[in-house]
């Protein structure tokens, strides 16, 4: 036995220590490690029927990647455009919902964490409420307001500001909207928590010598607040970009969110493999966006879920 | 900051903010109380309760409701306790695994919710083959398969809770325990435990709540067992009714309800303290009108039972309140709309029919004569007849001269009465 795993054991006891061990290298190894590369593998094989997975043909191939990008064989275009605009859309999309809700809870963050007083408190209280309705009641209720005979219609109509009702599910504004609320609180909380603990004498001191407001918030707030912003950011952009049931309920008939390629090819295709391969195209991608822009504004992975 | 007009935009863009924020949960809950059967709040027309039945009779939302608690619970144990183990192992790794131990339990959570779907699928599904089980094993039944891919995520949520209190505890605590003759378990169990049980406490909530709430992950995994989730995003996505919109209205209730207990609770807490540091009663501290005890100094008390009180209101209302008659009038007006609507249609066909056949008397004479435009700028759009109406009758070059207003037969004193 090695020496570390038996200081381990001499302090934790060999009942304890082992049940902890047991639970850890479940849930690293069995929940999380396993499962994803079992779907990295996964996604490099063919769609066999059961009987045939192990046989002969069960072999390594990039069929499902080819897929993504130039279409079925021998298909009439040259590249899979649907899938491919499907997908920068999404990207696209999740970084504009990340800067969208970015900018509307700055401000709420900074406010909140550097007023002091009763009403943080209930304010605070008011922003968790609504984290706790379901994700697809939230989702409904916007779908309630920006329906054609909705409230929003309604008021629009009838202040004379249009004539004929909008369609904002089919133009995509519901979707949007939608996903920044879902996550607002996801980024204001962060930022909360890092602002919470500056100093405000630096603010003052910053402003005793004539910093206008929009250079303290430059100079002294934004680059305090950095891990607090990069870890909201990378958790919006995530899990907008990870969104299924936003663009399931929100969505105009004629537009797809990626994840609900990879829906489709699970469910109603039953090509699992297929629906693995995108799996990972689109993990991956996301990942190194967010690496690369931590890079970019040098942030360390360590700050991210603190 | 002391600028009034900053102070005035600050408190413009709360309410903006707020009104985005609550805005649509406040008309979801209205909708549940209206009576047309596609969730609307404007127009208004009956108050009624009959959705929050129609909610109780549905099987599947009730057997939603047990699938859900099923896996909450499950999810609870397991994702609790592989968080409190996470939790311990990661104060005594060894330091250079630190990094990387903790980038592993903290990936789940900025892993999209439909990979961890996706890979808890196929990996168990792997796993059930090598074993040589059938379809029908505990391994790919959806039970465990969403226990399980649930739990990959919100330990992970757990494990950040739990760690934030174990950073206060003093270890030389347990040494005691264990100097004194306690064997490991014992000392975990009387000691470390009873210290942590705050932590457990939020930590399994926030599990439950994690758990109840999630959808990405059990799309893929639930099997025979939709939850409630499952079950509303399907109701949702193929035609709407009120009925989630009471659903909706029950949640908002409880967590508002939750929410000002724990408040509440907390307030009451901070007043005992701070009187028994003060060696005071809480009625000192508080200094104000006395109160029965709980309710001292505390205005989310207060709030509570307003809002308690508010509910067996509307709860009693519900009760001997019938919107039968309400309802038989907003269709009696309905009945009468429709009717003039297809008055006013005739009217217009008749007239049209006449200036029609008039123009047509007078076309051989006055081919070169400039035609009535139709001046008034609205168009036509204010009658509702007239859109659908002249189009068989006249073509667009025929518009007759009794059209100028713009109003169309609105205002047409034959057309008024014309419901009777």
């Amino acid at each position: 036995m090695p020496r570390f795993l038996k200081e381990f054991f001499n302090r934790n006891g060999t009942l304890m220590g082992s049940l902890m061990l047991g639970l850890v290298l479940f849930w690293t190894v069995g929940l999380i490690i396993l499962p994803q590369l079992s779907m990295l593998d996964f996604s490099f094989r063919p769609n066999l029927p059961p009987p045939e997975i192990g046989g002969p043909k069960d072999v390594y191939t990039l069929e499902n990647y080819k897929y993504l990008i130039y279409g079925p064989e021998g298909g009439s275009q040259d590249y899979n455009a649907v899938d491919l605009r499907v997908f920068f859309r999404t990207i696209v999309a999740a970084i504009c919902v990340t800067i969208f809700n970015l900018i509307l809870c700055y401000p709420i963050a900074y406010y909140l964490g550097q007023t002091k007083g009763n009403h943080i408190r209930i304010l605070a209280l008011m922003l968790i409420i609504p984290y706790w309705i379901n994700e697809i009641l939230r989702a409904f209720a916007l779908r309630i307001i920006f329906g054609e005979s909705g409230v929003l219609n309604t008021m629009l109509v009838g202040l004379g500001i249009f004539d004929t009702p909008f369609d904002f599910i089919r133009n995509d504004i519901a979707l949007y909207a939608g996903l920044g609320y879902a996550y607002i609180l996801l980024m204001i909380f962060p930022i909360y928590n890092v602002i919470e603990s500056l100093d405000h004498n630096q603010i003052e001191a910053a402003r005793d010598l004539g910093a206008p407001w929009w250079r303290i918030h430059k100079r002294v707030v934004i680059p305090y607040a950095k891990p607090g912003i990069s870890s909201g950011c990378t958790m919006v952009f995530m899990l907008s970009a990870g969104a299924l049931a936003a663009p399931q309920i929100l969505g105009g008939p004629s537009s797809l969110w990626f994840t609900q390629l990879i829906y489709q090819q699970f469910n109603d295709n039953s090509d699992w493999p297929q629906g693995a391969a995108y799996a990972i195209v689109l993990l991956v991608t996301c990942i190194l966006l967010v690496l690369a822009v931590m890079r970019l504004f040098k942030v360390n992975m360590g700050d991210i879920g603190k | 900051m002391n600028n009034p007009v900053i102070r005035i935009s600050i408190w413009v863009y709360l309410a903006i903010f707020f009104a985005y924020l609550l805005g649509p949960l406040v008309i979801m809950s209205i909708t549940a109380f209206n009576s047309p059967s596609f969730p609307r709040a404007t127009p208004w027309e009956c108050l009624t309760f009959e959705w929050f039945s129609a909610l109780f009779r549905d099987e599947r939302i009730l057997n939603g409701i047990k699938n859900s608690i099923l896996v909450g619970i499950g999810t609870i144990i397991l994702s609790v306790s592989m968080g409190l183990a996470g939790a311990l192992m990661l104060t005594q790794i060894w330091p250079k695994l630190r990094a990387t131990y903790y980038t592993v339990i903290i990936a789940p959570i900025l892993i999209p919710g439909v990979v961890l779907g996706i890979s808890t699928l196929v990996f168990w599904d792997r796993i059930n083959r090598m074993l040589g089980l059938g379809a029908d094993s505990v391994l790919s039944n959806g039970l465990f398969l969403t226990i399980i891919g649930q739990s990959t995520f919100i330990a992970s949520y757990c494990m950040l809770v739990l760690v934030a209190r174990l950073q206060r505890y003093d270890l030389a605590l347990t040494e005691a325990a264990l100097d004194l003759g306690a064997t490991h378990a014992q000392a975990f169990r009387k000691i470390l435990l009873p210290f942590m049980r705050p932590a457990i406490a939020s930590a399994a909530v926030l599990a439950f709540l994690a758990s109840f709430e999630n959808y990405n992950t059990t799309t893929f995994t639930f099997g025979e067992y939709p939850t409630l989730t499952i079950e509303l995003a399907q109701k949702v996505r193929y035609g709407i009714t009120p009925a989630i919109s009471a659903l909706a209205f029950m949640i908002v209730v409880l967590t508002v309800f939750a929410a000002l207990f724990n408040e509440a609770n907390i307030k009451r807490k901070e007043v005992l303290a701070k009187a028994r540091r003060d060696g005071a009663t809480v009625g000192e501290v508080s200094g104000g009108v006395k109160l029965p005890g709980f309710f001292t100094g505390n205005a989310a008390a207060v709030a509570l039972v307003v809002f308690a009180i508010a509910t067996i209101a509307v709860v009693g209302t519900a009760t001997v309140y019938n919107p039968k008659q309400c309802i038989a009038n907003v269709q009696e007006q309905k009945r009468l709309e429709t009717e003039r609507r297809i008055q006013e249609l005739r009217e217009q066909r008749k007239r049209d029919a006449e200036a029609k056949a008039a123009k047509d008397a007078a076309e051989g004479a006055t081919t070169t004569a400039p035609r009535p435009s139709n001046d008034s700028g609205f168009g036509g759009v204010f009658a509702p007849g007239t859109l659908q109406g002249d189009d068989e009758t006249a073509p667009p070059e025929d518009q007759e001269p009794s059209d100028n207003s713009g109003f169309g037969g609105v205002f047409d004193p034959t057309n008024i009465g014309g419901g009777d």
